[in-house]
Formats: C-alpha cells, sequence, structure tokens
C-alpha cells in the first residue's frame, strides 16, 4: 500500500517523464530553482521512489550534514505515508533504508576523483552500489564543464545516473531559453532539466528538457507546506 | 534573590572524552587555589589528575565517576562537577547536568564538535542547561578555533560567539585577545598563574575590531541599552556587553566561545572570569518538583534557604567513612543535626556530618544552603532520592534511565570473594540506575546489566580493585527481545482431577501485537463467565507468561491480550488453577501468532582520518552495520552507522589495529529491529545448546 502511495506521487512521471527510470545510464539531470523553493526535497522524493523499487541511491551533500540529510528522508517519508500508523510507516522506512547511502563533503574538499575514492571503496568492498547518485549543492557558477564532464564519464563507467540542485540566484536575469546564465556552459551536458518556480505562496514545477514529446504537460504544484506534489488547478 | 545567591556557579564541565575537561579542571583548581600543584591526566608523575580520584580512572586516563568539587574565583564560589565523556557513563552525564545551573563544553581545537559533543549538547538541551564553550587545545597542530565556532553553528544549532581571538595558534600561542577589554592577555610564569595585560598586537587589531563587532551586533539582540547606545554612538561599557551576552546565554540563544589551552596553561582565568559573568546563579534557573500528594502536579521551587528542604541525592560513593551522599539542595537549608524525610522509603533520617568536596579530599561545613552541591555521611539511600523537611511531599522530577541493552554472568571464584562480589553488587546498583544486577532462577547465575560493553568492564574492575572480589565473567549476552506479529485466539482449559482438590479454569480471548506498550490486558468478560475476583489471577497468569517466550527465551513485550469468555467450576476452581490456565492459553496462542525475535541496534560513530574511511566502513559492514552516511570534515571523517549490539563485541580492538589507533568511535542504543531469519536461527540454536549445558 505504501509503495503504491509514492509511486503515485512520484513527481516526475507525473510531469510527463514516462519512464520509471527517467535517466539512462549515464545520464544527468538537473533540478534548478532560487534558494529555499524546494530543490532538495523534490530530488529526495524522486530518491525516495528509486529506494522502494529497491533501487540504491547514493545521495552526496555539499551543504547538509548526514543527521540533515537523513531529516529529510524521514520528514518527506513521513509526509508522503501520513495516513499509515507509525509502526507501518517504521516498519517500511527499516526495509527502504538500506538503499540510500549519505556521503557529504565540504564545498571546498568536493572534486569527482575523490568522489571516484569514495564509490571504489564501497563497490570493491561490495558495501553498496549506487542505481542513481543525487549531488545536492554543487556550485554550477564554479564548477567549470571538466568537472562535469567528468562526472558525466563517472556515471557512464558505473552505470549510475545523476541528479543535481542547480541554484539559480535571483539577481540573476534567466538567458533566453530560461535557464540561468551561470549554468548554460554546461546546459547541453542534461538530458533531463526540471524548474521550480515561486509564484506567490505556490510553487510551479516545470519541464524544461527531455520530457516525452507526446506526453501532455501537467501543470504541477508543491505544497509549500509538506513540500510534497499537489495536482494543479 | 539572596545577596550570596548571586555568586554562586553550579557548573558542570562536559565533553568528548580526550578533549582536556579533566586537565582544564585541573588547571582552574589550580588557579583557584584548591590544589598548589598541576598533575597531569596520565602523569609521568604518577599521582594523576586531582579530578580522576578513582585508582581506575588515573590508570586508563579516563574520568568515570563525577567527581564534585567547589572553589572561589574572585568572590564567587564555584561547584564543579566533572563528568565522564565515554558514551556508555551517559547516566552519570545526564545526572550531572540535572543538578547543574550552567555548563563549560569543552570541545578540541583541532576535532572540533565530534559526535558525543553532539550526544553531550542534545542532554543539555533537555535538561535546559545555559552553556558557554571553550576552545581547548589551541596549541596543537591543526588547531583552529573559527572552523570549531563553525561547526557550533552548523552542527549543533548554536548561536556560537568569539569572546576572545587567539593570539597566534598551534606552537606560537602565546595569549588571548579579549573582545571585551580590547586587551591582549599573555599568561606568564611557571604555570601561566600571571596574567599580564598589553595592548593589542598591531596584526590582529583589524580582526579583533571585526569580531567584537559581531559580538557586539548578536548580543544588542538581548539588550536595549546596549542597542541604545549603539544608534547613538554612546561609549560602550563592558558591562553592558557582559549584561547583554548573559541575558542571551541563560536564555540558550547565545553560546559565548573562549578559546585556550589548559596544557599550556593559556585563558582558564578569563573562562573562570566567564562563568562569573555569564552563566545562572541558583535563583536564575527554575527548578520544578512533583507533590506526590496532589498527583504529581508540579511546583515551582523556591531558592530559599528558609524554606522547607528539598534536595536530590544525585550521587552516592563509597568512601573510607561509610556511604558519601552528594546531594544538591534546592529548597531550604540542610545542616548538621536536622531531620530530613526519604520521600521514596518514607524513612526519617538524621543529617550527621555536612561536608563540600573537592575530589577525594573533603571540608566539613555546618550546613548546606539552597542553591549548594556538597555531601552528606552516613546517609542510607539510593542515587535519585529526594529528601524534604517533614510534612511536606515533593519528589524531584524523575531522571529518564534508559533500559539495559547488555548483560554477563559472574561466579566469584572464592567464598571471600563471594560476600565482596555482593557488597561491591549492592553498592554499584545504588550508585547507578543503568546497572542492574539479579540472579537467574534457572542457571542460578549471577547477572549483570549495562549499557555497554566499557560499561560492565569497569564495574568487573571495580570490583577487583575496591572490593578485592576475584570473579570470573561469562561471555556477553545480548538482551533479545520476542514479540508477536499477528492475532491469535486461545480458547484453553485448565483441568486437574489427580487426588485431593481439583483445579479447573478454562480462558478464551486472543493476543494480538501493539506497538506503544510492553503488556495490555483487557477483560471484556460480561455475564461471569469467570468470576471477577479470578480476573486478576488471569493477568497476572499472562504477564507470567511474557517474562520468557516459550522457545527461545527471551522476554516478550508488545502484546495485548483481551479475554471474552471462559468458565469455572463452583468447588474446583481457584486464583492457581486461573493463573495456570492464562500460561497454558499464552502458550496455545503464542505459537500462532507469528512470535519474532527482535535484537537491539545501537548507533555507531566512527571519527577517523580520511586514509581508513574504506577501512572503517568495510569493518561495520562485516558487522551487519548499515552505513548510514559519511561526513567529509576536512582532517577527521565520521562514519554513521546502525550496527546490531551482538556484532559489536571487540570492535574497539579491531578498530584500533585496522587505523594504527587514529580512528575513535561511540556507540549508544538507537532501537530494537527485527532479527533477520539466518541470525535468529543462529540465535535459537544457541539457546538450545545452552540449555543442554545447563542441564
Amino acid at each position: 500500500m505504501l509503495k503504491k502511495e509514492i509511486i503515485y506521487r512520484n513527481p516526475l512521471v507525473k510531469l510527463g517523464y514516462e519512464q520509471e527510470d527517467i535517466l539512462l545510464n549515464g545520464g544527468l539531470g538537473a533540478v534548478m530553482a532560487h534558494a529555499g523553493v524546494g530543490k532538495t526535497a523534490l530530488l529526495v522524493q524522486v530518491a525516495l521512489n528509486m529506494m522502494i523499487r529497491e533501487e540504491s541511491v547514493l545521495h552526496v551533500s555539499l551543504q547538509d550534514a548526514v543527521s540533515n540529510v537523513d531529516l529529510w528522508y524521514r520528514e518527506m517519508f513521513h509526509n508522503i505515508a501520513g495516513s499509515f500508523t507509525e509502526p507501518e510507516i517504521q516498519e517500511y522506512w527499516d526495509k527502504i533504508q538500506p538503499y540510500r547511502f549519505i556521503m557529504t563533503f565540504r564545498v571546498e574538499s568536493f572534486s569527482v576523483p575523490t568522489l571516484e575514492e569514495r564509490l571504489t571503496d564501497l563497490l570493491q568492498q561490495n558495501i553498496f552500489k549506487p542505481h542513481t547518485v543525487i549531488i545536492d549543492g554543487l556550485r554550477f557558477d564554479q564548477a567549470g564543464r571538466e568537472q562535469l564532464l567528468l562526472l558525466k564519464e563517472l556515471a557512464k563507467k558505473y552505470a549510475m545516473r545523476i541528479w543535481f540542485t542547480v541554484h539559480a540566484h535571483r539577481h540573476e536575469p534567466p538567458a533566453d531559453n530560461g535557464l540561468p546564465v551561470s549554468f548554460l556552459h554546461v546546459a547541453d551536458l542534461f538530458d533531463v532539466i526540471v524548474q521550480l518556480e515561486a509564484k506567490g505562496d505556490e510553487v510551479y514545477i516545470k519541464a524544461l528538457k527531455g520530457q516525452s514529446a507526446d506526453a501532455k504537460q501537467h501543470s504541477l504544484l508543491l505544497d509549500p507546506a509538506t513540500m510534497l506534489i499537489k495536482e494543479g488547478k | 534573590m539572596q545577596m550570596d545567591d548571586v555568586k554562586i556557579r553550579n557548573i558542570g564541565i562536559s565533553a568528548h572524552i580526550d578533549s582536556g575537561k579533566t586537565t582544564l579542571t585541573e588547571r582552574i583548581l589550580f588557579y583557584t587555589k584548591r590544589i598548589h600543584a598541576i598533575h597531569d591526566v596520565k602523569g609521568k608523575d604518577g599521582v594523576g589528575a586531582t579530578m580522576d580520584s578513582m585508582e581506575l580512572e588515573k590508570e586508563r586516563g579516563i574520568t568515570i565517576a563525577s567527581a564534585a568539587t567547589y572553589c572561589e574565583w574572585n568572590g564567587y564560589e564555584i561547584n564543579i562537577i566533572d563528568t565522564p565523556g565515554h558514551v556508555d557513563f551517559t547516566i552519570e552525564v545526564e545526572r550531572s547536568l540535572r543538578v547543574l545551573d550552567g555548563a563549560i563544553l569543552v570541545l578540541c581545537a583541532v576535532g572540533g564538535v565530534q559526535s558525543q559533543s553532539i550526544t553531550v549538547d542534545l542532554q543539555m538541551k533537555r535538561y535546559k542547561v545555559p552553556s558557554i564553550a571553550f576552545i581547548n587545545k589551541c596549541d596543537r597542530s591543526g588547531a583552529n578555533p573559527f572552523r570549531v565556532i563553525d561547526q557550533l553553528r552548523a552542527k549543533l544549532g548554536h548561536n556560537a560567539l568569539a569572546m576572545q581571538i587567539p593570539i597566534g595558534l598551534e606552537t606560537d600561542l602565546e595569549g588571548v585577545v579579549d573582545l571585551i577589554s580590547m586587551k591582549a592577555l599573555y599568561f606568564d610564569g611557571d604555570n601561566g598563574e600571571v596574567i599580564r595585560m598589553e595592548d593589542i598586537p598591531e596584526k590582529l587589531l583589524a580582526e579583533a575590531k571585526s569580531r567584537r563587532e559581531e559580538l557586539i551586533d548578536a548580543a544588542s539582540m538581548f539588550s536595549d541599552e546596549l542597542t541604545e547606545a549603539i544608534l547613538e554612538g554612546d561609549e560602550i561599557t563592558p558591562d553592558m556587553i557582559y549584561a547583554a551576552v548573559r541575558k542571551g546565554t541563560l536564555k540558550r540563544e547565545i553560546t559565548p566561545v573562549y578559546m585556550g589551552s589548559a596544557y599550556k596553561n593559556k585563558a582558564v582565568q578569563p573562562l573562570l572570569d566567564g562563568v562569573n559573568h555569564l552563566l545562572p546563579c541558583p535563583s536564575e534557573v527554575e527548578n520544578v518538583a512533583l507533590d506526590m500528594e496532589k498527583n504529581e502536579e508540579p511546583v515551582v521551587l523556591e531558592n530559599d534557604p528558609d524554606k522547607p528542604i528539598v534536595a536530590l541525592a544525585f550521587k552516592l560513593e563509597d568512601g573510607k567513612y561509610g556511604q558519601l551522599t552528594y546531594i544538591r539542595v534546592y529548597q531550604g537549608t540542610v545542616s548538621k543535626g536536622s531531620t530530613i524525610v526519604n520521600v521514596r522509603s518514607g524513612k526519617k533520617v538524621k543529617v550527621g556530618r555536612v561536608v563540600r568536596m573537592h575530589a577525594d579530599q573533603m571540608e566539613e561545613v555546618e550546613e548546606l544552603k539552597s542553591g549548594y552541591i556538597g555531601a552528606l555521611f552516613g546517609i542510607e539511600c539510593s542515587s535519585g532520592d529526594t529528601f524534604v523537611s517533614s510534612g511536606i511531599n515533593l519528589t524531584m522530577t524523575s531522571m529518564y534511565v534508559p533500559k539495559p541493552v547488555i548483560s554477563l554472568a559472574i561466579s566469584p571464584k572464592d567464598n571471600k570473594s563471594q560476600m565482596a562480589m555482593s557488597k561491591a553488587l549492592n553498592r554499584f546498583s545504588k550508585e547507578d540506575p543503568t546497572f542492574k544486577t539479579f540472579v537467574d532462577q534457572e542457571t542460578n547465575e549471577t547477572i549483570i546489566e549495562g549499557m555497554g560493553e566499557l560499561h560492565l568492564d569497569i564495574y568487573v574492575e571495580r570490583m577487583r580493585r575496591e572490593y578485592g572480589a576475584d570473579v570470573e565473567t561469562g561471555n556477553p549476552r545480548v538482551a533479545y527481545r520476542e514479540t508477536i506479529t499477528q492475532r491469535a485466539d486461545f480458547n484453553y482449559t485448565h483441568k486437574k482431577q489427580t487426588g485431593g482438590a481439583g483445579q479447573f479454569g478454562r480462558i478464551a480471548g486472543y493476543i494480538e501485537p501493539i506497538t506503544d506498550a510492553e503488556f495490555i490486558f483487557d477483560n471484556q468478560i460480561f455475564g461471569g463467565s469467570i468470576p471477577t475476583q479470578y480476573i486478576p489471577a488471569c493477568e497476572k497468569g499472562f504477564k507470567q507468561s511474557m517474562e520468557k517466550g516459550p522457545k527461545l527465551e527471551f522476554p516478550i513485550t508488545g502484546v495485548k491480550v483481551v479475554i471474552n469468555d471462559g468458565a469455572f467450576h463452583a468447588v474446583d476452581s481457584s486464583d492457581m488453577a486461573f493463573q495456570a490456565a492464562a500460561r497454558g492459553a499464552f502458550r496455545e496462542a503464542y505459537s500462532r501468532a507469528k512470535p519474532v525475535v527482535h535484537e537491539p541496534i545501537m548507533k555507531v560513530v566512527v571519527e577517523t582520518p580520511p586514509e581508513f574511511q574504506g577501512a572503517v566502513m568495510g569493518l561495520l559492514n562485516q558487522r551487519r552495520g548499515m552505513i548510514v552516511g559519511s561526513q567529509d570534515e576536512g582532517t577527521m571523517c565520521v562514519v554513521e552507522s546502525q550496527v546490531p549490539l551482538s556484532e559489536m563485541f571487540g570492535f574497539s580492538t579491531v578498530l584500533r589495529s585496522s587505523t594504527q589507533g587514529k580512528a575513535q568511535f561511540t556507540m549508544e542504543f538507537a532501537q530494537y529491529r527485527l532479527v533477520p531469519q539466518s541470525i535468529a536461527e543462529k540465535i535459537a540454536l544457541e539457546v538450545a545448546q545452552n540449555k543442554k549445558t545447563a542441564a
């Protein structure tokens, strides 16, 4: 039941990305928004969706401590599973938690070779093999194209897909295609781009790149109270 | 507020193991002239630090039991409780925090906010203890106090404010700049006892000014007077800043940060000034007791020495002259010769000698007024008991006591040891509520229970050293639990007619799993199929069954029993017959209710240099550990995991050898979780084996 509830709530399938995986092996995806709009919340939902399908998610955070990231997952999971009893939630959480691994780095010490080194630690000892990686907090205005190319290579090498949060600065006017100027130099490397936009009290989600051509574009809203997707008007 | 109360500080010194809190306490005692020589924790002189009074503590270089002591600094009386750093002794830390008004959180300038600092901080939050931080070991290579301040903000959510900046760091540490007086402080003399005050060195002036600005800015949130002075451009006096920072500190909205190196005798005295200026006096802290006569209604105590006595015994120690009971007086005055009542037992006790402690030396006093911490001699009580004046019935809020997760069988080697062991066990279980002991009725073994391997190790060691009890220990055993996973009905008749009075009782109903209680008994019998007088016997029978599962013999938890039908016999039914019927009914239903075994899962946090991260994760993984994540902290990285307790025996040795002794770990109970099938089978085999051996 709980599994159905999470799949039902999968924001990206609702947005017109019909494939379950959305990203293929070696693919890169981005969720972009201004600060505080809900990038992490959205990607945590994507991760939870993977976890219940028994696909492993490596969550790399460059801004939060392990305990904070863990709290994000627990909160989101509780929000999604709100109608179930506490023991049911706990039991299911215990079941899916092993499919998640959190790794945190300081922004200044994060590099692709370091990530690969850590990843090999996990793979060689058969501790964890990620299907999807989430990288939260990478500064695209500072990260060169080179770093992104390395990450794309890494994704291919280990048969993973990588999701990023992209921070769009408020003071920065978007380019013609709606993307932040500081992101343009790497935009072509991404297979899927999703944008979150706050309008008044509501947060809209828009697919900017990669959804299936015949998919009907839904108008999707993020409920600011629970940070969950709700159907638009 | 009484005048003398304003100048009392009851403080604790809490921190991660090895961040140097015992050394810091030692220096405090030296500067306040309570001791006249300094001994190091693991000193070459073989004396050991003054606060580590237990022989074992001196040997292992860790503080186990919190020794209380008092000292004076610039006219203020400071009572200090030195608290243990290892998480296995957390109950001691919690107990200390219960009686404190404020605390110094000691942090290492290199290691920063470590996992146990987080645990200790949570405990401080729970008991709402205001704190100031001291960043120690600024003389060590890699020291960076401002990184630690950032960690205080990011990891613990403190509004940490530097009160000083260091003059030099690592081997060049010379002193500190006080951001309130804007003076450079140097510490001269053999032991840093001579404070030299000079102008701020030119190269630090700009940084000092900007940090002072930050400090004043944050402090102004708590003082209109200070805000006004800033806006009007008036002179900002030290008093103004202290008053504002103090307000924020008492609300736990500011954490003032001092820094230095206790070992190198740098900047301990300004920290003491900080204690005087910024931590609360007893009247500023609200203490609540529970009124036993009014259904445990909370009563706010008044810190008034003339009111009836309310005092809490927070620590017991076996001294040369009998039991020494550490008490904190919350209200009234406990004086020599007065009579007090132990609320738990109702016994009246006459107060004999009253002393103030300085680690294991003492000073006799006439009385202890409200707000003070001291010790009484010859009082028979348990730790956590409340003492009051005759006529009132208040108890201090009971402390949260976690349940033991590990047990060990112990047996004395000879008769002499037998006596000594029972004396020691009696004392330890009185001293420490997380340490429990009982005799297993089947195997006749004495079992001790506690919070971790090290916890029990220390007590066994103390038994040998302090009581001369030579004991052998068995393998540690994990406290598994059984529970059911589905509803099962029962309808059981207990019938016995073999001469003499017969026995008859029938009980019908069902058992089902529950999560929010250990055991619920629900009587839904209407119409008297079981007469009311036998219902308690039924409940008792079910409760007895819960003590041990029928197969694996672990305690059963999380069961609701509902009885809704039954039958009795006018002559043959009895309490005993219904108890037996209940036990039979439980056995019948239990196997059909899909019983499972749960095991304690520990939160294990390992701090290691990054080069050993892979090895550490491998070790945890081999132990059925689930790694929650790894955190990069620059010079160190932290691996957080959840590991079954049964897999953690001997972990410290393995960790040491795999990391060249550079990693350390903390472990605390997290939750009970279902045991995987393969392990459950192994446990069942072991239990069967043990039974065979016992037979």
